[in-house]
């Protein structure tokens, strides 16, 4: 190594070696930046060829014995290939790429494959210094870009193109995968569906199914495949119920916060029905969740129908009778709403009401949504519903107050919004559903609302704030004048629920404010209809 | 086969650097013919104004290039070859070796192969030929090189003689009509005899050809076929050849066995 120091710069000279007859050959091991290898951290290293593509190249002898095979069958081939000039490229060991393991089983794996054309215009050095200074180059071999290889499942082709569908729609993307892994162990099921469905249901209570906002097909394919599922299985039912009250849940959230744009979700809550009679608390918490399939089904069927609700507070009363006797049959484990909504139909065919049974619908699942938020923001409740319900007392002409993450809020909002759109119907059907709603929502939480409620009845076109069900001389006086009501449809109004009574508490107590009052009867529809004129 | 996974990671862990340097192909062509040691000339690094400036030196002796024809002594290599300096920036780039000590071969892999990391590559670099006349010499006789299409017409003076005279018959046709004699007209053996031969040659094949067949046997084709006719079915089978194959009842060829 010599040394100049020519021109006050300092240049230092070295040989370069190329050395001959190496065994060794050098190749560049290619590593994207952003996956930030370093070598240096790496323990253990195992590098093999990766020999998977053998097959493809070799010549498959399947049957090689007597069975299947003609004579002189490989002949032929070969003929018929040079006919044609089919020509099959040759498995080159030297070109297939590279696995590299690194630190063992739990470590990295990268798969390095080769590069082509590295060495045919130019050819690449290694220059190493040696420690007698003088470098030594050695021609690279082979290029190989390794490429971390995924670890974590993914997702095949078709299952890709699927997703790929729903993109608009999903906003749950983890449960993808999740909803993948349990397809796969019940695939060996008969019932695939069915398998499905209870996987997704039964183990992961929280996601079954993609989260869908708005997708009227998948909403009804569900409703439609939960009733008949479960129809017969309680426990699934149940299992049922708590899923797609999470996702009913999760949707409405989503739904809160995407909907500016759209109209659908606000409605859907409207008149769901609630029950009211189970005794113990525990069924409370079923009820929302029950409630809540319906109201996942009744979605599309809500925000179709939300317009016309002229006749709804009638088919509520009517809803609402039916919810309650069916709470009287059963214990909670059906999906109370499933009858409720099968009865209704029934009901539908009866009194040969198509629309306003969907506004009943409507008004079932705001009931349901709204006891669904209530169950579901305990905690919340405490501070947010009073400024919420405030908020909205001051917001209620116009703006849906939307508070994020409170679900109660986007059934506030609907209420609102049915609200207005009603205001046009006659007052006292705006306000059954108003005040009905309302009395829902906060009942539990007895002291606030309470307060608001006082002025409510006082202020005749309703506040659509939160008030409290008294079955009070003042509220059945309320109604009739209003409106001409059947014992049944006062009865719905007052369900025990709210008031906290037994069902004929509720009715003793009816019948004594109605002796008191002495209304006018009046025959509608061969009903006995009550009413008051002031 | 724990001997051949495993790399040897001592370059990775000295984290020796090396350089990756791009050399044109005379360039290594020249290197290639380097005698004794295998020195093919000096790299000088100076420091100027904080930028390093690296340049190579051929040797003399390497700069003679040949085989290009008659223009070959004219052009000489380059000597002078400045490097341009790079980053290495979006890629980590590693080298390894791959070596394999004996040729002794076993169980298809080479004994002794071992692949080692030998560094991770710290500059990258190419190497430049100083532009001068010279240079612009052996690019041209390049280029022309490479412009010349590989497949060329050429004019032929005399006509091709050699390999096709007329011949009154040809060496082939007499071998075939000599071989024909000697095998004779095919005679009808005994059918239980006829039958024993095909059954073997079923034994080893599911379909044939009746031309194989009749090869295999040597027995007139219309005999034959009134053989196969009896044990055997006439099988389009899809492939558009028709072959023929046994009867079931003659056969079962999960063990690859016969049932008369």
């Amino acid at each position: 190594m010599a040394s100049l120091g020519g021109g006050g710069s300092s240049a230092t000279e070295y040989v370069v070696r190329v050395p001959k007859n190496t065994a060794k050959k050098y190749s560049i091991m290619a590593f994207n930046a952003g996956d930030k290898v370093n070598c240096s951290t790496w323990t253990q290293a195992r590098m093999e060829r990766d020999m998977s593509n053998r097959r493809m190249y070799a010549e498959e002898e399947a049957t090689e014995g007597a069975a299947g095979s003609e004579f002189g069958k490989k002949q032929r081939e070969e003929a018929r290939r040079k006919k044609y000039g089919i020509i099959t490229r040759e498995f080159k060991a030297e070109d297939q790429p590279w696995i590299l393991k690194v630190n063992g089983k739990a470590g990295k794996r990268f798969k390095g494959q080769k590069k082509g054309g590295v060495t045919e215009n130019a050819s690449y050095y290694i220059f190493t210094q040696c420690p007698d200074g003088a470098f030594e180059a050695f021609p690279v071999h082979g290029w190989y870009n390794f490429t971390p290889q995924a670890k974590h499942r993914t997702l095949t082709a078709e299952e890709a193109e699927e997703e790929w569908g729903r993109r608009n729609k999903v906003v749950n993307h983890f449960s993808i995968m999740v909803q993948r892994r349990f397809r796969e162990p019940e695939r060996g099921d008969d019932e695939e569906e069915e398998g499905e469905k209870g996987g997704k249901k039964k183990k992961k209570g929280g996601r079954g199914g993609d989260l869908r906002i708005h997708d009227l097909e998948d909403d009804l394919e569900m409703s439609s495949d939960d009733s008949d599922s479960s129809m017969g299985e309680d426990g699934e039912g149940k299992s049922k119920k708590k899923v797609s009250d999470a996702k009913g849940k999760g949707k409405k959230k989503k739904g809160s916060k995407r909907n500016a744009a759209e109209d659908s979700d606000d409605g859907d809550f409207e008149g769901v029905e609630v029950d009211y009679m189970s005794d113990d608390t525990s069924s409370e918490e079923d009820e929302p969740e029950k409630v809540k399939p319906s109201k996942t089904e009744d979605v599309p069927k809500g925000v179709d129908e939300m317009s016309d609700s002229e006749e709804e507070s009638e088919e509520e009363k009517q809803n609402e009778e039916e919810t309650k006797e069916e709470e009287e049959e059963e214990e909670g484990k059906k999906t109370p709403v499933h009858m409720e909504k099968k009865k209704k139909k029934g009901e539908k065919d009866s009194s040969g009401e198509s629309d306003t049974s969907d506004d009943s619908d409507i008004e079932g699942e705001a009931a349901s949504a709204l006891f669904m938020a209530k169950k579901r923001t305990p905690p919340k409740r405490g501070g947010g519903r009073g400024s919420t319900g405030s908020s909205r007392t001051g917001s209620r002409p116009g703006t849906p107050s939307i508070d994020s993450g409170s679900t109660s809020n986007t059934l506030r909002a609907a209420a609102n919004k049915l609200e207005q759109s009603k205001r046009q119907m006659p007052p006292v059907s705006s306000e059954t559903p108003a005040a009905k709603r309302l009395k829902m929502e906060p009942s539990p939480q007895s002291p606030q609302p309470s307060g608001k409620s006082t002025p409510q009845p006082a202020s005749g076109k309703s506040t659509p704030s939160s008030s409290d069900v008294q079955l009070t001389e003042e509220a059945v006086r309320r109604y009739l004048i209003r409106k001409p009501m059947t014992t049944k449809d006062l009865l719905k109004k007052f369900q025990t629920k709210r008031t906290g009574l037994s069902s004929d508490q509720t009715v003793n107590v009816l019948a004594q404010i109605l002796k008191r009052l002495n209304p006018e009867r009046k025959n509608i529809n061969d009903k006995m209809h009550f009413y008051l004129t002031e | 086969m724990s001997d051949k996974g495993d790399v040897d990671l001592t370059g990775a862990k000295q984290n020796t650097g090396v350089w990756l340097v791009k050399v044109p192909k005379y360039l290594s062509q020249q290197w290639a013919k380097s005698s004794g040691r295998g020195e093919v000339g000096k790299l000088r690094i100076s420091k100027q104004q904080g930028k390093a400036e690296v340049s190579f030196t051929l040797n003399e002796e390497l700069t003679t290039i040949d085989g290009i024809g008659e223009k070959a002594a004219l052009v000489r290599a380059p000597r002078e070859h400045p490097f341009t300096m790079q980053t290495v920036g979006g890629q980590t780039l590693a080298v390894f070796t791959e070596s394999s000590s004996g040729e002794t071969w076993q169980l298809g892999t080479p004994v002794g192969y071992k692949i080692a990391l030998e560094g991770v590559v710290v500059q990258r670099a190419e190497c430049r030929p100083a532009v001068s006349d010279n240079y612009m010499r052996l690019k041209r006789l390049q280029i022309e090189e490479s412009s010349k299409p590989v497949r060329y017409s050429q004019q032929l003076e005399k006509p091709v003689t050699t390999n096709y005279k007329p011949v009154a018959n040809h060496a082939n046709n007499l071998e075939y009509d000599k071989k024909k004699k000697e095998e004779g007209k095919r005679a009808r053996a005994d059918k239980q005899q006829v039958l024993d031969m095909l059954f073997s040659a079923f034994e080893k094949h599911q379909y044939y050809n009746i031309k194989d067949l009749v090869d295999i046997t040597k027995q007139p084709v219309i005999y034959l076929k009134e053989i196969l006719r009896d044990i055997g079915t006439y099988n389009v089978k899809g492939t558009h050849k028709n072959t023929w194959e046994l009867r079931p009842e003659y056969r079962h060829y999960q063990g690859e066995e016969k049932s008369e």
